[in-house]
C-alpha cells in the first residue's frame, strides 16, 4: 500500500479524493485540513507521497512543502500539487520547487490514482 | 464673430486700425468719389478716436489741412487693409495694403465680388455682416481672407455701412488689420501654457550635451529643480537613483541610429512611467530630445487588481466544480454501486454540462487574460511535426467517443519553429474537438503541417457538415452559434475559436478556414518561422522566452 498524505482545506474535495484513491485499493490515505496540521502529522507519519492543495487558509501548499523539505525524512518524498490556478508559469514555478506533478482542478477522480502513481514513478 | 465679441485681446489693434480707416475715408471719400458722404469717417473718428474727434469737431484743430490729411493717409495706407463694396458686395475700391497683402492687383479685384476672397468660414460671416449693415450697424470681428497664392490670412475687421446724401445705403467700407501672426503667437502661448500645465512630465534636452532647456511644472516638481537650476543640469545629473539611466541610454541610441522616436516603460522616481523620447532635428542635425513621461502607476495597479480578481474568480468557481464533477464522476464509475438506468442517464447529462461549464470558465478566463495582456506565452524551439503526433495521441479519446479516425500527415523530418507548444496544442485540440463533433462515425480527420520559406501552415480537415457561407463571418466571434452547430446537443462554449484566434495572432500567425457546406471544413493557422519579429512587436510582458 502506498502511504499518501492529502492536505486540502475543502471537506468535499477531501471526501471525493479519498473515495477515488481508496477505489483503486492501492493507497493508505491520511488527510489534513491545513498545512499546519500536516506539519504536525508528519512528526509521527512519513508518507510515500504528498498530495497538496495550493490555496489554503494559513499556510499555502507551497509554504507547507518548503517546511517539509527542511525535514530529512521528507526531503525526497514526491509531492504533487492540486491547484485551481493552473497558469502555465505557476505550474513551472511549482515544478521548480520540486513538485513531481501539478494536477489542475477540477480533476478527474477516476484518473487520480493513476496520475499519482505515474508522478511517483517519474520522480 | 459678432460685434459683441470684440474682446480686450484685440482691442488695441482694432482701435488703431479703425481710427486710421476712419480718417482715411474722411479724406479719400471726398477726394475720390464725391458722392459718398464723408460722414462715415467722421462717425468712426468721432466715435473711436481722439485723433478723429480733434480732426472733425467744428472749431477743432485748425491745423487739419490737406498736408495733415496726406500724412494721415500715408500712415493709414501703411497700416490698414481697406476696401469699399457696393450693396451687391462687389469691390469698388481697395488700398495698396490690400493688394500687397492679398497678392491680387487692383485690376483683378475691382468689379469682382468680394466672395472671391472668402473661404468657408468667411461665407458664414458674410451673412451676419450683411444683416448688420442693412440695419445701419457697424460690424466688427475676425474674418479670414484668401490670398492669390491660396494662403488664408486672419484679419480683424470693422465694416461700416455707407449712405448717400439722401440717406440711402450705397455700400460698405471695411478696414482690416492682419492678425495672422498675432494669432499664431497666441496659439503658441496657449500651447506653451498647456504643456506647462500638462499632467505628463515634459523635458526638452540638448541632443549633444543632454542639458535641459525646458521642463514643465510637474517635471520641475518631480526633479526638485526650479526654472533656473534645470537649465544648468543634464540628464546625467538625475543620477542612477531616479531610474532615468534608461532614458539616457535611449537618447544615446537614438542619436547614434538616427531613429526618430522610442517608447518604453520604466520605473523612475518610485513610479511606473511610459516614456516617449522623440528626436527633434534642427537644420538636418540632431538638435533636441523631447521626452514625455506618462505616469502609468494607476493603470498598473488596476491591472494587478484585475489579475487578482481573475485568480480569485478562477479559484472560487473551480473549487465547487471540483466537488460537483468529482461526485458525479465517482457515481458514474459505480463507486457507490450500480445506478438505475434513468438515474445514470440524468447523471451523464449533469456530468457533461459540468464539463461544459469548466470549458466556459477556462475560455472566459483565457479571453480576459488575452485582452489584458496577462496570458503568458512561453516560447521555445519546437518540432511541430512531433507536436502534431503528440496532440493526435492525446486526443485519441475523441476517436472512441465519436467513432472517427485522426490521421497525421507530415514529413518525417523535424519542422522547427520558435513558439509556445502548449498554446499550439490548445488551438489544435480545439480544432480536433470541433472536427470530431461534426464528423460522421467512420470518417477521417486529417492533421497536416506544411512549410514554406517564412511560415508553417497547420490544418485540421474534416468531411463534416461544413459551415453555411452566410454564417462564415460569425465563426471567430465570441459565443458564435451557427444555425447548424447544434450546440446544446454537441456541447461547446462558442468561445473556443475566438480564444484560438487570439492565441494564434499573439504568436504572430494567422487563422482561417475553408469550408463547403455538406462537404467538410479545413481550419488552419500559420506560425512564423522566425519568432524574434513577433517578440519585438509584442509587449515584453506577453511573450517570454523559456529558460
Amino acid at each position: 500500500m502506498i502511504k499518501l498524505l492529502h492536505v486540502e482545506d475543502d471537506a468535499d474535495i477531501r471526501e471525493i479524493a479519498l473515495m477515488a484513491l481508496e477505489l483503486s485499493g492501492d493507497f493508505d490515505v491520511v488527510q489534513c485540513e491545513t498545512g499546519e496540521a500536516a506539519l504536525k502529522q508528519v512528526q509521527s507519519y512519513t508518507p510515500d507521497v504528498i498530495l497538496l492543495d495550493m490555496m489554503m487558509p494559513g499556510m499555502t501548499g507551497r509554504q507547507t512543502l518548503e517546511k517539509m523539505r527542511e525535514m530529512d525524512s521528507l526531503r525526497d518524498v514526491p509531492a504533487i500539487f492540486m491547484t485551481a490556478r493552473a497558469q502555465h508559469n505557476e505550474i513551472e514555478e511549482l515544478r521548480d520547487l520540486g513538485a513531481a506533478d501539478v494536477i489542475s482542478k477540477p480533476f478527474d477522480p477516476i484518473a487520480l490514482a493513476d496520475q499519482v502513481k505515474a508522478a511517483m514513478q517519474a520522480a | 464673430m459678432s460685434s459683441k465679441s470684440f474682446n480686450k485681446r484685440t482691442a488695441a489693434t482694432f482701435f488703431l486700425g479703425t481710427a486710421i480707416s476712419g480718417s482715411w475715408y474722411t479724406a479719400t471719400s471726398a477726394l475720390l468719389t464725391g458722392e459718398i458722404i464723408p460722414v462715415v469717417g467722421a462717425i468712426v473718428l468721432a466715435g473711436l478716436t481722439p485723433f478723429g474727434v480733434s480732426a472733425l469737431r467744428p472749431g477743432g484743430n485748425s491745423s487739419l489741412d490737406n498736408h495733415d490729411m496726406a500724412q494721415r493717409l500715408r500712415a493709414f495706407d501703411s497700416h490698414a487693409i481697406v476696401n469699399i463694396l457696393d450693396t451687391s458686395g462687389v469691390l469698388k475700391q481697395v488700398n495698396d495694403r490690400f493688394t500687397e497683402l492679398t497678392g491680387y492687383t487692383r485690376d483683378q479685384l475691382i468689379g469682382q465680388p468680394v466672395s472671391m476672397l472668402y473661404n468657408e468660414r468667411s461665407c458664414e460671416i458674410a451673412a451676419e455682416m450683411r444683416a448688420a449693415l442693412k440695419q445701419g450697424k457697424t460690424w466688427q470681428g475676425e474674418t479670414p481672407l484668401r490670398c492669390a497664392d491660396g494662403r488664408v490670412i486672419q484679419t480683424q475687421c470693422t465694416v461700416m455701412p455707407l449712405f448717400n446724401k439722401n440717406g440711402d445705403w450705397t455700400g460698405s467700407i471695411s478696414a482690416r488689420t492682419d492678425v495672422t501672426h498675432a494669432n499664431e503667437l497666441l496659439a503658441e502661448r496657449d500651447t506653451a501654457e498647456t504643456l506647462y500645465e500638462l499632467r505628463d512630465d515634459i523635458w526638452i534636452v540638448d541632443a549633444e550635451t543632454h542639458r535641459f532647456s525646458y521642463m514643465n511644472r510637474v517635471a520641475m516638481s518631480r526633479t526638485g529643480w526650479r526654472a533656473e537650476p534645470y537649465s544648468e543640469r543634464t540628464l546625467e545629473d538625475l543620477g542612477e537613483k531616479s531610474g532615468s539611466h534608461a532614458i539616457l541610454e535611449v537618447c544615446k541610441s537614438l542619436a547614434a541610429s538616427g531613429k526618430a522616436m522610442s517608447q518604453f516603460d520604466t520605473e523612475m522616481f518610485g513610479s511606473h512611467f511610459q516614456v516617449t523620447v522623440k528626436l527633434l532635428p534642427i537644420g538636418g542635425k540632431a538638435g533636441r530630445f523631447l521626452i514625455m513621461l506618462n505616469d502609468i502607476s494607476d493603470i498598473i495597479n488596476e491591472e494587478r487588481m484585475k489579475s487578482e480578481f481573475i485568480s480569485m474568480v478562477s479559484h472560487e468557481l473551480r473549487s465547487p466544480l471540483t466537488s460537483i464533477k468529482g461526485s458525479m464522476g465517482l457515481l458514474l464509475s459505480r463507486a457507490a454501486g450500480e445506478l438505475p438506468s434513468k438515474a445514470r442517464a440524468l447523471l451523464e447529462i449533469s456530468h457533461r454540462n459540468a464539463d461544459r461549464l469548466v470549458l466556459i470558465i477556462n475560455d472566459i478566463l483565457d479571453l480576459e487574460k488575452i485582452s489584458t495582456g496577462q496570458l503568458e506565452f512561453n516560447l521555445e524551439e519546437t518540432d511541430i511535426a512531433e507536436l502534431l503526433r503528440e496532440t493526435s495521441a492525446a486526443n485519441s479519446s475523441l476517436e472512441q467517443r465519436h467513432g472517427v479516425r485522426i490521421q497525421v500527415e507530415t514529413t518525417d523530418a523535424p519542422m522547427q519553429v520558435t513558439t509556445d507548444p502548449n498554446r499550439v496544442i490548445q488551438v489544435l485540440t480545439n480544432f480536433l474537438s470541433n472536427a470530431a463533433k461534426f464528423s460522421k462515425p467512420g470518417e477521417r480527420i486529417i492533421i497536416r503541417a506544411e512549410e514554406n520559406d517564412d511560415e508553417l501552415r497547420i490544418s485540421v480537415s474534416d468531411r463534416g457538415q461544413g459551415i453555411p457561407a452566410s454564417e462564415e463571418h460569425k465563426v471567430f466571434q465570441r459565443f458564435a452559434d451557427l444555425s447548424n452547430s447544434k450546440r446544446a446537443e454537441k456541447g461547446g462554449t462558442g468561445l473556443g475559436l475566438s480564444v484560438c484566434k487570439a492565441i494564434v495572432e499573439n504568436l504572430g500567425g494567422k487563422i482561417g478556414f475553408d469550408s463547403r457546406e455538406g462537404f467538410g471544413t479545413t481550419f488552419y493557422f500559420t506560425l512564423p518561422k522566425k519568432n524574434s519579429q513577433v517578440a519585438a512587436e509584442e509587449p515584453a510582458s506577453l511573450l517570454r522566452e523559456a529558460s
